[in-house]
């Protein structure tokens, strides 16, 4: 179990954020060519960084707590995983944030909301 | 300057360039940015936390790479200009040509 540890704990953090986009109407996961539009340009700015930490020796990974997958360039499974799923929360976070600051302007109305 | 604080330094200059002199989304004055890295830098603490944390790191990383502050626990410093980095690079992104072409998309 301990080789999935990193791929756990990437997965709690979809799970921990998913109330967002079902209750909190993020509707991130709903528009997913605008999701590849912002994500396909920061994982592959992050990969190649990434890449090059390993090529110099910036960080290495666990053998005990990742799966041992390697993809080209030795980058793990995990570091893959983890610039899909982190940039992911951070738009959930930021849309359901932009939810409740709708719900707080409509309660005292000002401006106009956003887009429904 | 340990090379990857350099390259966290000028991940966070290149990530304020880009939205200064290129996309221009106005991100850097609204509310719900700065709510929303405060969440995000909170929820970092504790998966970077986990991560990083020496006594069974999952990322191992090279001390002479980094300025060798770690706060807290085990967390290097240069992890917060990596995430802020990252994130705000895809907000970006998702507020600039995401909204451009859901308009095309109708």
């Amino acid at each position: 179990m301990d080789r999935y540890q990193y791929l756990l704990l990437m997965a709690g953090c979809l799970l921990i954020t998913l109330p967002l986009e079902l209750v909190l109407r993020a509707r991130v996961y709903r528009r997913p060519v605008r999701l590849l539009v912002a994500l396909l340009p920061v994982v592959a700015l992050f990969v190649a960084w990434d890449v090059l930490g390993i090529e110099r020796g910036h960080w290495t990974y666990s053998a005990r707590y990742t799966t041992g997958i390697l993809l080209p360039l030795r980058v793990p499974l995990e570091e893959l995983v983890f610039f899909v799923v982190i940039p992911i929360c951070g738009l959930l976070t930021y849309e359901a944030v932009g939810t409740m600051l709708g719900l707080l302007r409509r309660r005292a109305p000002r401006r106009e909301g956003r887009d429904a | 300057m340990p090379e990857y604080t350099a390259l966290a330094v000028l991940s966070v200059l290149l990530t304020v360039a880009v939205e200064v002199f290129w996309l221009r989304t106005g991100l850097f004055g609204r509310l719900q940015y700065w709510l929303s890295m405060a969440i995000v830098f909170a929820f970092q603490v504790l998966v970077d936390g986990w991560l990083t944390k020496l006594s069974a790191p999952v990322v191992i990383y090279d001390e002479s790479q980094t300025v060798g502050v770690r706060f807290p626990w085990d967390i290097p410093v240069e992890d917060y200009l990596f995430g802020f980095s990252m994130v705000t690079l895809t907000i970006l992104l998702w507020v600039r040509w995401g909204r451009r072409h859901e308009e095309v998309a109708g």
